[in-house]
């Protein structure tokens, strides 16, 4: 059976169009004709992301101050170029990502997921050869120190992210929670990358960069939670 | 007065407050949303409502439609939102409140639409609900993969994924009641189309 056919049997058996009652449209547009007021439109999409950026920029660069920016003090200077401009950019694709599941029918080139695991094995990629003190002191008790760390940082980056985009509507808030995690995610590896002086590869790449998928995680439930709580409201 | 605007223009107006074009876009739109809702089986006894609660959540985040955008696929993501949270709460009730109320649903037409609804809902039975919901906006609404992409948070390879498969189950259980379909339905040659092809 070809395609065509298909088509035509769909075609031939598909309810006819139904027009909704004159009534029922006269009370939809009744209903929403006392609330009727001019609105403001959402900014364009790229002063949003450049809000969000700026958001775990300052998250990042406030975090580090505190503990000192030992770390970047004891980076050389190809670390330095490629480190802090990978994590920009991949913050700039998360940022933009983020805005478009916070306004409904925009245009996606990629899943959430599959651009989560794309950014952190595009960071694995680019740590990977940059570290290259293979020994492993105190890995668990100074790792997950850092972890916390990064995640105590990528909490409230998250947070402000959503509250900027919080005028947005999003149809899938998973997603948008996965994107929000990502993005205060890597304002927590910015965190760690600016005042983290250990330098072994297995902590840089397993603590650090952990934060990431963990607080996309915890964004995601978040999300998942908020959109039940949405339904069970509408109910 | 609206009657030669776009979509787009329309939705400027809506959000600047103008009445008439909000109510040119409930005229414009809600066949189409209400048909949405009228095609799958599980949100067609309540197309009235959730055509309500839509234009409700439209007006409510009406702020989010971005100038330049196309409005189709963004009346549809927030249709398709609703559709999604009345699936999720139906789901919980018990099969047989769920039998009731098919039964004494409020769009029942007469008996010749309702016997076609059941034809097409028997149709697209071995679907999934995510290829039946992509099936039924390329094939009913007539919207286009980026279109359908766009009103589904997906892309556009996903969208043609889930089209081929959705053909693909469509072909098999197809040909093995080709004849009894065809006794119902006559030849098969009418109401061809010359949209996108999914599968190709």
């Amino acid at each position: 059976m070809r395609d065509q056919e298909i088509d035509d049997l769909l075609n031939k058996n598909a309810p006819a169009p139904l027009a909704p009652r004159p009534e029922l449209l006269e009370r939809i547009a009744a209903s929403i004709q006392p609330s009727l007021r001019p609105v403001r439109p959402l900014p364009p999409a790229w002063i949003l992301a450049g809000g969000l950026i700026l958001i775990c920029a300052g998250i990042a660069v406030g975090g580090a101050a505190r503990a000192g920016f030992l770390g970047v003090e004891k980076m050389d200077m190809v670390q330095r170029l490629l480190i802090f401009p990978a994590l920009l950019v991949l913050a700039c694709i998360v940022a933009s990502r983020f805005v478009r599941e916070m306004i409904p029918g925009s245009r996606r080139r990629v899943s959430a997921v599959a651009l989560l695991a794309l950014g952190c094995a595009a960071l694995l990629a680019l740590f990977a050869p940059l570290y290259r003190d293979y020994h492993t002191d105190h890995f668990f008790s100074v790792g997950f120190a850092c972890l916390v760390t990064g995640f105590e940082h990528a909490v409230p980056a998250g947070l402000l992210c959503w509250l900027l985009l919080r005028r947005g509507f999003a149809v899938r808030s998973v997603s948008a929670g996965l994107m929000a995690g990502a993005l205060g995610g890597l304002a927590g590896v910015g965190v760690l990358e600016l005042q983290c002086p250990n330098f072994q590869a297995s902590h840089v790449l397993v603590w650090h960069l952990a934060v990431v998928p963990l607080s996309s995680a915890a964004g995601a439930l978040v999300g998942w939670l908020a959109g039940r709580l949405t339904r069970s409201n509408a109910r | 007065m609206y009657l030669e605007s776009n979509l787009e223009t329309l939705m400027a107006l809506y959000q600047q407050g103008d009445f008439t074009a909000a109510a040119a876009l409930i005229d414009r739109i809600s066949p189409q949303l209400h048909r949405f809702f009228a095609v799958q089986p599980g949100s067609r006894p309540h197309a009235d409502d959730l055509l309500q609660e839509t234009w409700l959540r439209i007006h409510r985040v009406r702020h989010t439609y971005r100038l330049g955008e196309p409005a189709l696929p963004w009346f549809y993501a927030i249709a398709r939102h609703v559709r999604v949270d009345h699936y999720r709460r139906s789901m919980r009730a018990t099969a047989g409140e769920r039998e009731l109320e098919i039964q004494s649903g409020t769009v029942a037409a007469d008996h010749d639409e309702q016997e076609r609804a059941h034809r097409f809902e028997a149709l697209l039975a071995p679907l999934s609900e995510s290829q039946r919901e992509v099936v039924a906006m390329l094939k009913v609404a007539g919207m286009s993969l980026e279109e359908v992409a766009r009103a589904t948070s997906s892309t556009v390879g996903a969208v043609k994924q889930k089209a081929h498969r959705a053909y693909e189950k469509l072909r098999k259980s197809m040909s093995a009641i080709q004849p009894r379909v065809q006794l119902r339905t006559g030849s098969g040659k009418e109401g061809t189309d010359n949209r996108e092809r999914p599968g190709d």
